[in-house]
């Protein structure tokens, strides 16, 4: 490729072309003469010159329309064009300006004039063209920069799901454990009623029977759930009160009827607690009983895997359409906090208190990753014990007085404020909390990034977040705007 | 005459029924079955045993509970009671935790959540007999 830059001269008058070309190639300019409009567009077209130097009058074609041309078709619109002419008024030159010229020299010309005016056109012409190159370049750049910034992000997300990994497995086990055993629990329960209900009611008389239904009954009824600490001290007391009533075995039945929620009013099942197999029938209704409430059981751990599943899944979900959603603020903090129930169980308290808040327009993937982060550094910073309080509020947005017309609504926020009582926040490094890179956390534990990313994902939901910290207590607030 | 117990500590109510069904299942009338959903609970309730007179065979316990935990209160029981037979049921392996409870407390087994009822069974009779 030339170094050389190229220069279309356009004039009808031969002489003219000798002329300039011998300037222009003096000036080690390669130099490419065409006597007519018509050439020179198909010229131009063909091999893009760097400038053009444009007679206007010409016949059949006049140097304007050429330039109009030129301006029109992509390949050559860029190119500088200098009108030559003879015609010298104002109105001539306006005229070459508003057709897209850089520059209009008048004939009689002198030469060095023209190559002035020719280098300085070609000068702009490339720093133009550098710029542009450079803008493309920056463009493809920042491109690559958001697209850097949004896999980090979800990688810091997938890196706080990584540590909580550990303690989810547990969680989902500890439900698993109740279903087997429940499972296994009934299955057992079952067999033995097979082979004592047959016997039981042979040696029952009819009101017997009746009573044993009864208990059944009783028993099948009661929803309240005792605690361990409770069901022994009815255990105790039952066991007194039978043996008050000269019922033997009375250690044992009292076990049995408080397993099934049977410790109240016991007079009704006394003729059945007389009998004399009275162990095995009351253990027979407990059977029956037990495949109920195992069964129970088994409900409340799906339930329980469930919800942890649902909050993983919620957790790790990518949304990549970039657009708004209606984004349920409380429900995702409790998605958060049930994630972070393993170790919150370790030694933090959670308290909640929570307004009855609207959804708002946001993203709340991005959302969860900020009570994560807030969340995760709580935790650090009370070492894995103490208390953790979870607010979120509705302020702001009151009403405009009736006397002043046109007075907007102060904007409305949704507050959630996340408060630990741990080692605080010194002065000195409060401003810097949220500086990119910057942690307390020993190397490898934490990227710096988190009140970062918290950061932009608040931008980008019209909001704002504010620390207030001393020794004992810290408080982060976000700030999310309620669009009406 | 007196029978001796089995203690079961775990802060799922529903853990400490299933257990309780199992052992009552298996071992029937033969022990007395007592329940705590946390360690300073199982501390009263081995007190108020003993203040009864009733010897304690076994302790299952959980590891990760609110307030103390398994292998601590494990390790403290031992050293008040060293006869007794420990075994802990956990849903989360803490690898240290169980070692130290091996060395600190004689830890006879550990169970894993889900547990099989066989397994667990198993357990309790190669050290009850």
């Amino acid at each position: 490729m030339s170094t050389r830059q190229s220069i279309l001269v356009v004039d009808d008058v031969l002489d003219n072309l000798r002329l300039l070309s011998g300037i222009l190639a003096d000036k080690n300019y390669m130099v490419r003469p065409v006597p007519d409009g018509v050439l020179a567009i198909s010229a131009a077209q063909a091999e893009p010159p760097d400038l053009i130097l444009l007679d206007i009058m010409m016949p059949e074609m006049s140097g304007y329309e050429v330039c109009e041309q030129l301006k029109t078709d992509e390949r050559t619109r860029d190119i500088p064009v200098i009108f030559l002419s003879a015609k010298n008024e104002v109105m001539d030159k306006v005229k070459a300006f508003s057709l897209g010229a850089v520059d209009y020299i008048t004939k009689p010309f002198q030469a060095e004039e023209v190559v002035a005016r020719v280098e300085t056109h070609l000068t702009l012409r490339n720093l133009q063209r550098r710029l542009t190159e450079q803008n493309h370049i920056m463009s493809e750049t920042l491109q690559q920069l958001k697209a850097t910034q949004d896999q980090l992000i979800h990688q810091e997300k997938m890196a706080a799901l990584g540590q909580l990994i550990a303690g989810i497995a547990h969680e989902i086990n500890t439900p698993l454990g109740a279903i087997r055993a429940s499972i296994s629990n009934i299955s057992n329960a079952l067999d033995t009623s097979l082979q004592e209900l047959p016997q039981l009611f042979q040696q029952l008389s009819p009101e017997r029977q009746a009573d044993f239904f009864a208990l059944l009954q009783t028993a099948l009824g009661t929803t309240e759930h005792l605690s361990s600490r409770e069901a022994r001290k009815k255990r105790r007391a039952l066991k007194e009160t039978l043996e008050a009533h000269g019922i033997t075995q009375a250690h044992t039945l009292a076990n049995t009827l408080v397993n099934m929620g049977i410790y109240r009013d016991i007079s009704l099942f006394l003729p059945l607690l007389r009998e004399e197999n009275t162990v095995s029938i009351v253990q027979t209704a407990y059977h029956l009983f037990m495949q109920q409430n195992n069964s129970r059981n088994i409900l409340n751990a799906v339930d329980r895997a469930s919800k942890i599943v649902f909050a993983l899944k919620n957790y790790a979900h990518y949304d990549h359409s970039g657009q708004k959603l209606k984004a349920d603020v409380i429900e995702g903090i409790d998605v958060v906090l049930t994630l972070y129930h393993n170790q919150l169980k370790k030694g933090i308290t959670v308290t909640k208190n929570y307004e009855d808040v609207p959804f708002i327009a946001g993203y709340p993937d991005e959302l969860k990753q900020v009570w994560t982060n807030l969340i995760d550094n709580a935790i650090h910073a009370m070492n894995g014990q103490g208390e953790l309080e979870i607010s979120v509020q509705i302020e702001g947005g009151h009403p405009p007085k009736p006397s002043h017309d046109g007075e907007r609504e102060m904007p409305s926020y949704i507050v959630v404020r996340i408060t630990d009582f741990g080692h605080g926040i010194p002065e000195d490094i409060r401003e810097r909390v949220f500086e990119p890179f910057f942690t307390t956390k020993s190397a490898g534990e934490g990227s710096g990034l988190g009140l970062d990313i918290v950061c932009k994902i608040i931008d980008r939901h019209q909001g704002k977040i504010e620390v207030e910290s001393q020794p004992g207590k810290t408080t982060f607030s976000v700030f999310l705007a309620i669009e009406t | 005459m007196s029978k001796k117990a089995i203690l079961c500590v775990d802060d799922e109510s529903t853990i400490l029924t299933s257990l309780g069904d199992q052992l009552q299942s298996h071992f029937g009338d033969r022990y007395v079955y007592e329940f705590a959903e946390s360690a300073d609970e199982a501390l009263e309730v081995i007190e108020e045993l003993n203040k009864d007179g009733l010897e304690i065979l076994v302790i299952v316990s959980d590891w990760l509970m609110p307030g103390m935990k398994g292998d601590e209160f494990l390790i403290q029981v031992h050293q008040q009671y060293p006869t007794i037979v420990t075994v802990m049921l956990t849903g989360q392996a803490n690898e240290e935790a169980i070692e130290r409870v091996r060395r600190e407390a004689n830890l006879h087994h550990c169970l894993y959540k889900p547990w099989r009822e066989e397994e667990l069974i198993e357990t309790l009779i190669s050290r009850l007999q």
